[in-house]
């Protein structure tokens, strides 16, 4: 769609007083959409200057070194920024072209969690004390402190962020890339505690889900939250009249959908984490040492409302050198649970079978466990990826590879103090460090050339 | 990465607002306003896009995206409701030509106002969920102009109007029609739905709806079909032509309606013209019209299968009851095998072979054949035709044709045991007659006859084929073993198996001196070879070849049995009376007589002359050789006066000996059915009886409790002692 006499599709551009000169397909290739395609588009050109000298000549009041950039990704498909261009300006100019989509489609990399290199720092304005960290499926993330969730977009520029007029939040869960589900503690006296969805674009309310019982409705300290893939939106929940258990959403209507009142001997009010098991058809809940005295882990099935297995280790010896689940994650199989301790040793439940023991891994040989940040610990977390199992521990977060997990990477960024949260997302690992209230971004590079 | 320095400044939008020229949102927009009213003017060439796509950001990026929104909404209003204003003053028909350039136009302007302001579009419009600048352009486009108080109503009526025109023949501006329909399409479905499609829709009906009355006053019903055919296809080429797909079948649903369904039952009753004149007329391309067209409405095709089965059992009925058919059998079952053949042609070629049809049509001739019970002997009595002369000089192909064609008329028989008693007889009349002319044609119609009911329907059938066979080497061998006595009369006898031939018993007859000598020898030959049978003569069925001299003329006669006894008692003398000649042969008077009154009263083959001269034999009439009897031929056949149809007597008969026959089937059949079930009530009984014995006969429930009575009687059921309508076996 470029003028009829366009020098055989070359195209000349004074952008900000450099010249270009490419062709008019290399533009092309930007879209319709975009600045330079409607730029280009005949219906801008009706009295085309430069007709008949072969070259069309386009002045453009931009900066040039950004446009060097852009204009080498779409004639290669690759991004090349200089070290003298900031990716803050870079992004701009690319908004302003209307391809951002590309240069974000040339930065995504296949997350390789043998691969990871530390790709930016944030530093957070809060004073520390981060509760969690959420990677986004687009690339962003948020990070909850306090009664603040804090958003960022992928080239990591913070939003508006999400404001629970001074509630804690607990959990916080991307439903999708603009779609946000926020937990927060309600405060004593006051009824403001729940789960509701905001707007991660514009940090805007969109719906509180309510929980009624006996057609009541009633507050609530909603706990860990999950999602499964048919719009159901699960919450543990802390009821002020022991109404304990999993409250259930259908996220279309908003509505309440299900409520898995706690049953004797299981702790599902108050849970650390819930995982949606897409192969069974179950919901995962673990409650951990040191909310509770002892570690609980179940599966819930919500079709029969039954509890289709458990564990937990009440009862267990103390003998045993007390060790205490912290951390717990489903496998992506759906066969096992991993679990992880005090110890940082790694241990495995399976999950087809009811009332077995946790099948320790000694791997305190594997760390190597510097005590100098003697200060603050953070419990460890775990996470699955892709078959891969990453945990983190004290600073660092090591990945484990292969069926039978062996420690292939170790990732230590910001001298920050102790991971305590860390989230994988899109093609992005996020980490956010306790003290200093910084969360490190971990991507994979694009893959060598050769 | 500069968050220090901005936890410095709080206060930072105050910093930007005192930086900028309090007069630059105005300034800017200026701008914009300017070349958006350049555009719309065709006078976009001396704008730089760069330039205005700039201004458009840096109003965005300096916060003015809202204003900037508004200000835009409220320009294109602007310059709509101006738009609006000049097409309201458009004359006439240019009214939807106007309206199209003005379309196209606003179109290309939107593009290239959303082409500026595409920043917007990207970051402000995405982020606070607005519409987007093209389709707030046809939103706009929508309410403003489209649905204005002075165009909606305007628009929706020259549309209307020229779909009117199209239909009373004229020719109109397809091309501006489609234009306006695709307009209504792109500013989104339901604009398309309610402000085009379902006024059209509405105005079709009433059209129609009063077409369809003037069409009905003074059509006929096959014309009418035309009409509707032509009307449906011009709707559905409408439809592809300047409407959306989804509009077809609801506008040809409309014409369904108002033209056929309404008046489904008018048009085919319609007197002289309808449905049945049509099946008269065999108006086969009307009556694919029909199916084709009613196939479209709801009870379209269950309406005219009735009435289509009603006017053949009509016609059907008329045809078995009518007294005057019954004279002719053969003609009789040739009209019922042309009624069938004109249907058969009408449902393949019209009604495509639809399989509902052929039920329907099928069930007709079922009811009707039965209402005549002598239907199965008329079958029997038209194969007996075909096989007996029909099939000469014709080929195989056409006798199999036949044949097959009377096996769909033998199907719909209920009582088919009668049908095989009759054909039983005819077959064995032809068999020893010698008058079957193909043996092909014979044992092909046995093949069908087994297929059709089973091997125990034909194995007596099938018997009398082999009798004749063996009764062939019987001969040969016998001749072989008197060889050398060739003087004297030859016979040929034909064995037959009792029970398989339809024999009735008869008094043997006096046979003449020569014959009791051969027929002795023969007897004594068979019964030589064949230990423990008995044999006896069918004198009633067998013919004779005699050699007689008439004054000085000889003659061969071809004579029956009885006839040659008769005959050969004039060789000693040349005159008797009635009383003699019966007492010499001791034939039964009542075949006496026939055999007499064809010896003595047919004019050109009365080989005797009877005293006094009269019709009628009597008791006391005297015969004498007749010498003045003379004959172009050499060889004369003397038939006896057989009637082809069964005299009344014999009708009753046959009739009682079905009944008879029916007798141990039906009883056999219950006691199977009892055998397994052990106990059962009496309806159970006679509904199970009728489905065993269905393939043969229509068992009559009185018939059947008769049976069950007798087998109690005979101690095979008894009744419940408590329930006296149960029955129970005893083993």
């Amino acid at each position: 769609m470029c003028t009829p006499a366009a020098g055989r599709g070359r195209v000349r551009l004074n952008v900000g007083g450099r010249v270009f000169e490419t062709t008019a397909a290399t533009l092309a290739g930007a879209g319709r959409d975009s600045m330079l395609g409607a730029m280009l588009d005949a219906a801008w050109n009706q009295g085309a200057e430069g007709e008949g000298e072969g070259v069309a000549e386009y002045f453009v009041d931009r900066d040039p070194e950004c446009f060097a950039v852009l204009l080498d990704l779409l004639r290669t498909g690759g991004l090349h920024v200089p070290p003298q261009i900031t990716e803050g300006a870079l992004c701009r100019e690319a908004l302003y072209y209307g391809l951002l989509d590309r240069v974000r489609a040339a930065r995504w990399g296949e997350f390789e969690g043998d691969r990871l290199r530390l790709a930016a720092s944030v530093a957070g304005r809060a004073p520390g004390d981060g509760t969690a960290v959420r990677a986004a499926p687009d690339g962003g993330c948020c990070v909850a402190h306090g009664g603040v969730v804090r958003v960022y977009n992928w080239m990591l520029e913070e939003r508006r962020p999400v404001y629970l007029d001074h509630a804690p939040v607990n959990d916080a869960a991307y439903l999708d890339e603009a779609t946000l589900l926020v937990a927060a503690r309600e405060r004593p006296g006051r009824r403001d505690g729940g789960v509701a969805a905001f707007s991660a674009l514009t940090g805007d309310l969109h719906h509180r889900f309510r929980i009624a019982h006996d057609r009541q409705i009633r507050s609530f300290t909603p706990g860990a939250l999950a999602f499964d893939h048919r719009c159901k939106i699960f919450a543990s929940c802390k009821g002020r009249f022991n109404e304990y258990g999993i409250g259930v959403w259908d996220y279309n209507t908003g509505d309440q959908a299900d409520f898995f009142y706690e049953p004797p001997g299981c702790a599902l009010g108050d849970a650390d984490k819930l995982q949606w098991l897409d192969g069974t058809n179950t919901l995962m809940v673990t409650t951990m040492f040191p909310r509770t005295d002892n570690s609980f882990i179940s599966l819930l099935d919500f079709r029969d409302k039954n509890v289709a297995w458990s564990w937990s280790d009440v009862g267990t010896p103390a003998s045993l050198e007390d060790k205490h689940v912290l951390h717990a994650i489903a496998m992506e199989d759906g066969r096992s649970v991993c679990v992880i301790n005090q110890y940082d040793d790694l241990g495995f439940l399976d999950l087809r079978n009811n009332a077995v023991g946790v099948r320790w891994r000694s791997r305190s040989k594997l760390t190597t466990r510097k005590k100098t940040h003697n200060e603050e610990t953070c419990y460890p977390k775990l996470a699955a990826h892709d078959g891969q199992l990453f945990a983190s521990t004290n600073d660092t977060i090591s990945v484990f590879s292969g069926p039978d997990h062996i420690l292939t990477s170790t990732l230590r960024g910001s001298d920050a103090g102790a991971i305590c949260d860390f989230s994988i997302g899109g093609d992005r690992l996020f980490a956010l460090h306790n003290e200093e209230n910084v969360f490190d971004v971990w991507d994979t590079p694009p893959p060598p050339v050769i | 990465m500069s968050s220090q320095k901005k936890r410095a400044t709080k206060v930072e939008p105050l910093k930007h607002r005192t930086d900028v020229d309090p007069k630059f949102f105005d300034k800017s927009w200026k701008k914009l306003d300017d070349a958006i009213r350049e555009i719309y003017n065709h006078n976009a060439s001396g704008l730089s896009f760069e330039e205005l796509y700039r201004t458009a950001y840096n109003l965005v990026l300096h916060k003015h995206g809202m204003k900037l929104y508004d200000k835009l909404v409220e320009k294109l209003k602007g310059h709509l409701e101006e738009m609006c204003r000049s097409l309201e003053d458009a004359q006439g028909c240019l009214f939807l030509e106007e309206l199209q350039i003005r379309w196209d136009d606003h179109n290309k302007a939107l593009q290239m106002i959303r082409d500026i302001l595409m920043y917007m579009d990207r970051t402000f419009i995405t982020t606070l969920k607005k519409t987007p600048v093209f389709d707030l352009g046809l939103e706009l486009w929508r309410d403003i102009v489209v649905r204005s108080p002075k165009i909606h109503g305007r628009l929706l009526d020259t549309l209307l109007e020229l779909i009117n025109r199209e239909r009373m023949g004229d020719v109109i501006n397809r091309g501006l029609m489609r234009n306006s329909t695709k307009m209504l399409m792109d500013l989104g479905p339901s604009v398309y739905r309610d402000d085009f499609e379902k006024p059209f829709l509405e105005v079709s009906e009433s059209f129609y709806s009063v077409e369809s009355q003037q069409f009905i006053e003074c059509c006929d019903c096959g014309e009418y079909l035309e009409k509707v055919q032509k009307r449906l296809a011009e709707e559905l080429e409408r439809a592809s032509q300047y409407m959306d797909a989804k509009t077809a079948d609801k506008i040809t649903g409309v014409v369904e309606t108002e033209m056929l369904s309404i008046h489904m039952q008018r048009l085919i009753l319609m007197e002289n013209s309808g449905l049945v004149n049509m099946l008269i007329d065999d108006k086969h391309e009307d009556l694919t019209r029909m199916y084709n067209l009613f196939k479209r409405v709801p009870d379209g095709h269950s309406t005219i299968r009735s009435v289509m089965t009603s006017h053949v059992k009509e016609t059907g009925k008329a045809l078995v009851t009518d007294p005057e058919r019954l004279k002719d059998p053969v003609d009789f079952i040739q009209r019922l095998l042309n009624e069938k053949d004109k249907y058969d042609k009408t449902i393949s070629v019209s009604f495509s072979n639809d399989k509902t049809f052929q039920n329907a049509l099928n069930s007709s001739f079922e009811y009707f054949i039965n209402l005549n019970n002598r239907s199965p002997e008329f079958i029997s009595l038209y194969v007996d035709d075909k096989l007996r002369k029909g099939v000469k000089g014709a080929n195989e192909e056409d006798v199999e044709t036949v044949l097959d064609k009377v096996m769909m008329l033998f199907r719909y028989l209920q009582e088919k045991d009668v049908f095989e008693k009759y054909y039983k007889q005819h077959l064995a009349k032809r068999l020893l007659s010698g008058k079957t002319t193909s043996d092909e044609a014979e044992r092909s119609m046995l093949v069908k006859l087994k297929t059709e009911c089973g091997y125990q329907f034909t194995s007596k059938l099938e018997g009398m084929f082999t009798d004749l066979k063996t009764s062939q080497d019987t001969m040969q061998s016998f001749y072989a073993n008197i060889s050398g006595d060739t003087d004297g009369p030859t016979i040929s006898v034909q064995i037959l198996t009792t029970g398989s031939w339809p024999t009735q018993p008869c008094a043997p007859c006096n046979l003449p001196p020569e014959i009791t000598d051969i027929s002795e020898k023969f007897r004594a030959y068979y019964l030589g070879t064949h230990n423990g049978r008995r044999l006896t003569w069918q004198t009633n069925m067998g013919n004779a070849d005699i050699k007689a001299t008439f004054a000085g003329r000889r003659h061969e006669l071809n004579v029956s049995t009885y006839q040659m006894c008769v005959l050969m008692l004039f060789n000693s003398t040349d005159g008797m009376t009635y009383s003699d000649i019966e007492q010499a042969t001791a034939i039964p008077r009542a075949e006496l007589k026939r055999c007499l009154q064809s010896l003595a009263c047919v004019k050109g083959k009365n080989v005797l002359r009877k005293e006094p001269m009269s019709k009628d034999i009597s008791q006391g009439d005297t015969f004498y050789y007749n010498d003045k009897f003379t004959s172009k031929l050499v060889k004369v056949k003397i038939g006896t006066v057989v009637a082809q149809k069964e005299t009344e007597p014999e009708k009753m008969e046959t009739r009682q000996r079905v009944e008879e026959d029916r007798k141990p089937q039906i009883e056999a059949a219950i006691v199977r059915i009892m055998k397994s079930r052990r106990v059962l009530d009496h309806n159970s009984i006679i509904t199970e009886v009728t489905k065993q014995l269905q393939s043969r006969f229509l068992a009559n429930p009185v018939a059947i409790k008769k049976r069950i009575e007798s087998l109690i009687e005979r101690e095979f059921l008894e009744r419940d002692k408590v329930d006296r309508k149960m029955y129970r076996y005893l083993a």
